[in-house]
């Protein structure tokens, strides 16, 4: 069989940016077409009820007794019985663990960590890793650390083995990634509130269902990812090996797992960032203690030990993520060139990083480390009353800042959002479902357009129209944002290495801090609904919106950006004219992702005020509903898809990838 | 100081720190058994400081007056249920009523038992602070809001006044309470229970008029100063059980008085520990219960430190338990 | 224009015949595209590609091409870019997979080949030379080398040793344990030979080796490969779209155009009688005498001309020159001993003068 992939011939694209031009003023029409019909008559016709499928809910509510009886039932079937194999085996796996690194004592752990990085991924990076564990220590969250540490080693390593292999597939499979990639897009977009409840049904609460809940999340980026190296390596190199007779199995073992191997550990990166963003949610089903809900308890009773777990969250985030980046330079054996000597002297420092450990974890027992960890750096106290101090100032509303900047959310959403909100709600729904399809239809063509059309009928169908208008609304409103910001911060990112290195990790902060942690605070300052759920859909959203902006700016060849300035062009022609053009696609696969990203916070929304959906998932699955739950987060994935179809532009198939 | 022993002490040394860890451990050993064992007992710990105070004050006694060790879990009030079913929590010592659960877990599957009231009577309902209420004496009855709704407005609430919703997770029925009553309020939900304290507090500093979904026992009720509207019983429109329709002669409107409820797994419920009587017998008050909460989230004082502080303060209370 | 095929097994080789052909394709076809199956026999199969592509979405890269190598022979494929010679070469061990024809090599039907099977052809009768070298950029080179071998299952004492020896044969022992990024291009396209030459294959597919390179360095690689054809006596199959590199080095040259074979014949032939416009331009920069043999320009020898001076009838016109111009008399061109015609001053003044027009 031949391994060189067929492309379809790639059918030119139109020269110019002229078809936009026209569309668009068409576009403006439909839309003033809708506010005419709005201002005529709002709130004259709602969804039909008549076309409402009234007993999905209750349908769903009773499956879910039927899998609880099921599970309680005095004969479980095989089924359950593996799954609570499963469980329990994932439960020993994160106990284990935890006892391991608690054994190893402060000093070990942290022998360990420091000089892993160091042996492989140098001293900066080293650096970074000590730095985290010294805070912890600081911090007095070291145990909580262990435990979030624990849940959070034994999801990744599960993601990679179930991710990457699947990955590998997407990688050498057209059809198999078009088969995987809507699963992929909704295992992100379905929030976990919605199958927490199955979910403990199925695996029991504990340590192996937070490994569970996590995975649904942090998957999807190491399949993603793993595909996206697997096709990037270099085609000429494949059709090599194939002409030499490499079998299928050699091709994947000798050539492209070798060479995607970059790209494989930014998956591995990458599943850490998305499983830490997971620590507070798998929180509510672990039976141990943790990070997570260390932040779930605190936001109540002790917002500053709160905000302590979130900062250590990130920290763990940022030092992981700088120690698996350089791990991946610095391995990688096309830039190394390892010799023969240097692989002896190599052999020589991974001897000596163990016996430090050794050494590490000798004295960690000699000095009772184990317990007496906290005396490393000063008191949790004292930075607890310093957090709650400046809390205190954020929530006394007789603070100048306070007065500009609930200013600003007033009017924002007096101005802004409630109207908009009301002209997406109380227009006529049959109206709105064929202005949406037909701006799907002038900016992405028909099949979006049909795509887009049934995405809404579902929604009406399910019954969530009105919810979900609420939500559109804002999500359009937190898109448009997150472009606003996003597009020249990527720009400029790109542009300038300085600004890249000061914005990085305020990137990795907003991805992995629990929004809760910093919307509360917000809440004080702009004391009003819907602005917060916004702001944290664009602080969520951004990075990888940034993140694919520049890489997509970066990537445009040095040839094309030379022969413009040999034109004469200057900086700023350059970049409107060549890189941002040919960046295109990144960029679309930005507004992809930014959707992605806004919906998955759209439940984040809802526990801050921004009503919708997300309202409705967190009010059904807390309330021990299910049925609710679902139908609103079939509503989410589907106002997800309709979203995506429109805003698809008459781009090529999209493109793969995350970031 | 070993440099200065003859080398036969040097061996001896060692060996007579094992006879004496032995002997040590042998000794508690032997205490631990003369209670006859408690062993391990798993308290679920809910995210509101009241549950907080229930928890670290059972779980002082149990381990001072019982020996026994507590293991302390904080699962969502839902999944707890399954957690009990599973024996992964023992118990659950404030609950607010999830009737669906209850049918589930305590009615059918008999995984979980209902242990009695642990003493605390909640209350839910509409509050307003109470500078508001000596500015408008009418609003003690809902009635009293009845034309006057536009006090209430915010930016979100365009023409309307704003009732600001609870943490979805809580037991509510506003909606429906608003329709029923013909108020012209529109319900606002500004999600989890930290985002609404956060909201109300600030206008309350600020001296605004605000109607919002409240409870007691809570923490904050000693530092902020506020007062109910009085809901009718019965009123048309109202339904008993929203979910299901409710019986249309009973229009129930006003949220019951909750009797917070203790769970026990059945397995613990059967175990014969004496943690199981000592938490069969314990409850306490509304005030106690606001107390140690109020050390724990208003003081930020450590959760065993609280508890600690209030057990010494009250002996005969707990003495009482242990009977 | 002419769209009539010529098939490489028209004309005979031409040295002497060696045994039968060790690579036999007959009419392969391929068009990329959707449902490209049907596009083959039908009257579609014959538009221009700017019409089918237009038409069906289609590209046909490859049309109804038909060839004949024998052992120990250079082949040489040549046309403008885009004509389809890579995917032609690709077809013949189903890198591509071929939408029709058939397809033999060393006797095997690589059509009907299952998977293991045409795994054996490539790993051991086969070997390609690509434009882009297809180098693993993660091993030394000497793994390079010997990757052919590791994929075969060698033990690896002796893959390396004959990797060495290989590097050896190509000139680059020293660099054996650097990493290809560490290389010119040049030292990275002899790996891609030494790699090639290290399975030992009977046929060996060059795509275009040498485009990459600079012209000295390409002069040096083209001396290296007519050395290791004459060493080792390889079937090759030659891509390229540089004239005298085809003419350097190919016994037989196909000129492709559009996916057909338009002409296929000697050096001497293509530029001497050029089957079309197309090859005409093509070859209309070549100094024709320096292609054009005796035998190409020599008219019967009428009596009395044979005992004239003797040159060989392989003696290209540019050669020939200094001795006909020094000579009143026509110059014999002999096969061996034998006289099989003559030259004369007009004859050689015509095939110069052939190349101003
Ligand atoms: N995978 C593919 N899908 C679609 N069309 C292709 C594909 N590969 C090649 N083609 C088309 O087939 C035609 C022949 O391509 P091919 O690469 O064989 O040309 P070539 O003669 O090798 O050119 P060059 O000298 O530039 O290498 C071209 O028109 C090309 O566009
Ligand atoms: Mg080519």
């Amino acid at each position: 069989m031949s391994v060189a992939a067929e492309r379809v011939a790639t059918i030119p694209r139109p020269a110019a940016n002229q078809w936009w031009r026209h569309r668009l003023v068409l576009v403006g029409a439909v839309i003033g077409a809708l506010v005419i019909v709005y201002q005529a008559w709002s709130n004259g016709y709602q969804w039909p009820s008549a076309l409402e499928w009234k007993s999905l809910s209750t349908g769903l509510d009773n499956f879910q007794t039927w899998l609880s009886d099921q599970q309680s039932s005095a004969h479980p079937n095989v089924v359950f019985s593996v799954l609570n194999g499963i469980s329990t085996g994932l439960d020993d796996l994160v106990s284990w663990l935890a006892t391991l690194f608690h054994d190893l004592t402060w000093a070990g752990t942290t022998a360990l960590g420091v000089l892993v990085t160091l042996r492989f991924g140098g001293v900066r990076a080293g650096l970074w890793v000590m730095g985290a564990f010294l805070s912890f220590a600081a911090m007095g969250l070291w145990e909580d650390c262990v435990q979030t540490f624990a849940l959070m080693f034994a999801a990744v390593i599960l993601s990679l083995v179930v991710g990457m292999p699947l990955g590998v597939l997407a990688g050498r499979s057209d059809r198999f990634q078009r088969a995987i990639t809507p699963v992929l897009d909704a295992m992100q977009i379905v929030p976990a509130f919605a199958y927490l409840m199955p979910i403990v049904i199925l695996f029991s609460v504990g340590p192996g269902a937070a490994v569970i809940t996590t995975m649904i999340y942090s998957v999807p980026p190491a399949v993603r990812i793993t595909a996206l190296g697997i096709r990037g390596v270099p085609a000429n190199t494949v059709e090599a090996a194939a002409a030499m007779g490499a079998t299928r199995l050699q091709m994947l073992a000798k050539v492209q797992l070798p060479l995607a191997r970059k790209m494989l550990l930014l998956s591995v990166n990458q599943t850490i960032l998305f499983a830490l963003s997971m620590v507070v949610i798998a929180g509510l089903i672990n039976t141990g203690q943790g990070l997570g809900s260390l932040v779930t308890n605190g936001l109540n009773t002790n917002p500053a030990l709160a905000l302590l777990a979130g900062a250590a969250i990130v920290i763990m985030a940022i030092s992981i993520d700088r120690a698996t980046e350089a791990m991946a330079e610095r391995t990688d054996p096309a830039r190394m060139h390892v010799t023969e000597a240097i692989r002896g002297r190599l052999r020589v420092a991974t001897a000596a990083t163990g016996a430090a450990i050794g050494l590490a974890v000798g004295i960690g027992y000699a000095l009772d480390a184990g317990s007496a960890y906290t005396n490393v750096g000063g008191s949790p106290d004292w930075l607890q009353a310093r957090l709650q101090s400046a809390l205190d100032y954020v929530e006394n509303p007789s603070t100048f800042v306070f007065s500009i900047t609930s200013w600003i959310g007033n009017h924002l959403v007096e101005y802004g959002l409630q109207p908009l909100q009301n002209f997406f709600v109380e227009t006529p729904a049959p109206v709105m479902l064929a202005g949406l399809t037909l701006i799907a239809l002038l900016l992405s063509g028909l099949r979006p357009a049909v795509m887009t059309f049934a995405m809404l009928a579902v929604i009406g169908v399910v019954g969530e129209w009105g919810s979900a208008m609420d939500t559109a609304s804002q999500v359009i409103v937190a898109l448009v944002l997150t472009m606003i910001v996003a597009f020249p911060l990527g720009v400029w990112v790109a542009e300038s290495a300085r600004v890249a290195t000061i914005v990085r990790p305020i990137l990795d902060v907003l991805q992995t801090l629990p929004q809760l942690v910093y919307l509360i605070p917000f809440i004080y300052l702009m004391p009003v609904s819907i602005v917060p759920g916004i702001i944290a859909a664009v602080l969520y959203a951004s990075p990888v919106v940034i993140r694919l902006v520049a890489a997509g700016i970066r990537e445009v060849t040095p040839n094309t950006v030379e022969a413009a300035q040999a034109f004469g062009a200057t900086r700023t022609q350059v970049l409107l004219k060549v890189k941002i053009p040919l960046a295109r696609d990144a960029i679309m696969l930005g507004v992809n992702q930014g959707i992605i990203m806004v919906l998955a916070v759209v439940v984040i929304g809802g526990l801050v005020g921004s009503g919708g959906l997300g309202y409705e998932v967190a009010y059904g699955l807390q309330q021990g509903q299910f049925g609710p739950g679902v139908v609103a987060s079939l509503a989410i994935l589907a106002l997800g898809i309709a979203l995506d179809r429109v805003t698809r532009g008459n781009r090529r198939p999209r493109l793969e990838g995350n970031r | 100081m070993t440099r200065h022993l003859p080398r036969r002490s040097r061996l001896l040394l060692p060996l007579l720190v094992l006879a004496l860890g032995a002997a040590a451990f042998a000794a508690v050993g032997s205490a631990t058994a003369g209670a006859k064992s408690c062993g391990t007992v798993t308290l679920n710990e809910q995210a509101w400081a009241g549950s907080t105070a229930n928890t670290y004050v059972t779980k002082y006694v149990l381990e001072h007056n019982l020996g026994c060790k507590v293991n302390i879990t904080q699962i969502a009030e839902v999944p707890v249920y399954q957690a009990m079913a599973d024996g992964k929590t023992d118990a659950v010592l404030e609950d607010w009523g999830h009737v669906d659960q209850q049918k589930q877990y305590v009615t059918k599957q008999k995984t979980v038992v209902m242990i009695g009231p642990n003493g605390v009577t909640g209350l839910i309902g509409w509050y307003i602070p109470d500078y508001l209420m000596k500015q408008y004496p009418q609003f003690k009855t809902w009635k009293g809001l009845k034309g006057k709704e536009t006090i209430f407005k915010s930016p979100e609430s365009g023409s309307q006044g704003m009732f600001l919703g609870g943490d979805p997770s809580y037991q509510q029925k506003d909606r429906t309470l608003i329709k029923a009553l013909g108020l012209n309020l529109k319900f606002v939900s500004v999600g989890a229970e930290a985002a609404q304290v956060a909201r109300w507090t600030q206008l309350y500093k600020q001296h605004k008029p605000v109607l919002f979904y409240w409870y007691d026992p809570q923490y904050l009720n000693a530092t902020y100063k506020l007062d109910m509207v009085q809901l009718p019983k019965r009123f048309k429109g109202c339904r008993d059980d929203e979910k299901q329709g409710g019986d249309p002669k009973l229009y129930a409107c006003a949220y019951p008085t909750y009797t917070l409820e203790k769970l026990f797994s059945k397995k613990f419920a059967t175990s014969g520990s004496p943690a199981v009587k000592f938490l069969k017998k314990w409850s306490w008050t509304n005030a106690d219960q606001s107390l140690v909460a109020s050390y724990i989230a208003g003081d930020h004082m450590s959760p065993d430190k609280a508890a600690e502080k209030w057990v010494k303060a009250n002996p005969k209370v707990v003495k009482k338990w242990l009977t | 224009m002419t769209t009539t095929t010529v098939s490489a097994d028209a004309v005979e080789p031409a040295g002497e015949q060696r045994g039968d052909p060790l690579i036999r394709a007959h009419g392969v076809w391929k068009v990329f595209g959707p449902h490209a199956e049907r596009i083959i026999g039908s009257p579609d199969a014959d538009l221009p590609r700017g019409e089918l592509r237009e038409k069906t979405g289609c590209v046909a890269a490859v049309r109804d091409v038909s060839l004949e190598v024998w052992p120990g022979e250079v082949f040489v494929v040549m046309g403008l870019s885009g004509s389809g010679k890579s995917t032609l070469v690709r077809t013949l061990i189903r890198l591509i997979e071929p939408t029709a024809g058939a397809i033999e090599i060393t006797g095997r039907d690589v059509i009907a080949a299952t998977p293991a099977e045409l795994r054996d052809l490539r790993r051991h009768a086969v070997s390609m030379i690509f434009q882009h070298f297809g180098l693993l950029a993660h091993r030394r080179v000497i793994d390079n080398v010997a990757f052919g071998l590791e994929v075969q299952g060698v033990p690896k004492s002796k893959r390396l040793e004959r990797a060495a020896e290989m590097l050896r044969l190509v000139g680059l022992e020293d660099a054996a344990n650097q990493f290809p990024d560490q290389l010119s291009g040049g030292m990275q396209q002899r790996v891609g030979v030494a790699r090639a030459f290290a399975v030992d294959p009977k046929v060996m597919l060059y795509d275009e080796p040498f485009s990459a390179l600079d012209p000295l360095i390409r002069r040096d690689m083209q001396d290296e490969v007519c050395r290791l054809q004459e060493e080792t006596g390889k079937t090759m199959i030659f891509i390229t779209h540089d004239l005298p590199e085809a003419l350097r080095l190919g016994d037989r040259i196909a000129i492709m155009r559009d996916g057909r074979f338009v002409q296929v014949g000697t050096p001497e032939e293509v530029v001497g009688s050029p089957a079309d416009e197309y090859v005409a331009n093509f070859v209309r920069d070549i100094p024709r005498s320096h292609v054009l043999t005796l035998r190409w320009i020599m008219r019967d020898a009428r009596p009395g001309e044979e005992d004239g001076p003797r040159l060989d009838v392989q003696t290209t016109v540019r050669e020939a020159v200094p001795m006909i111009a020094a000579n009143e008399r026509p110059v014999c061109a002999v096969d061996g001993a034998k006289v099989v015609g003559v030259v004369d001053r007009d004859a050689v003044l015509q095939a110069i003068a052939g190349e101003r027009d």
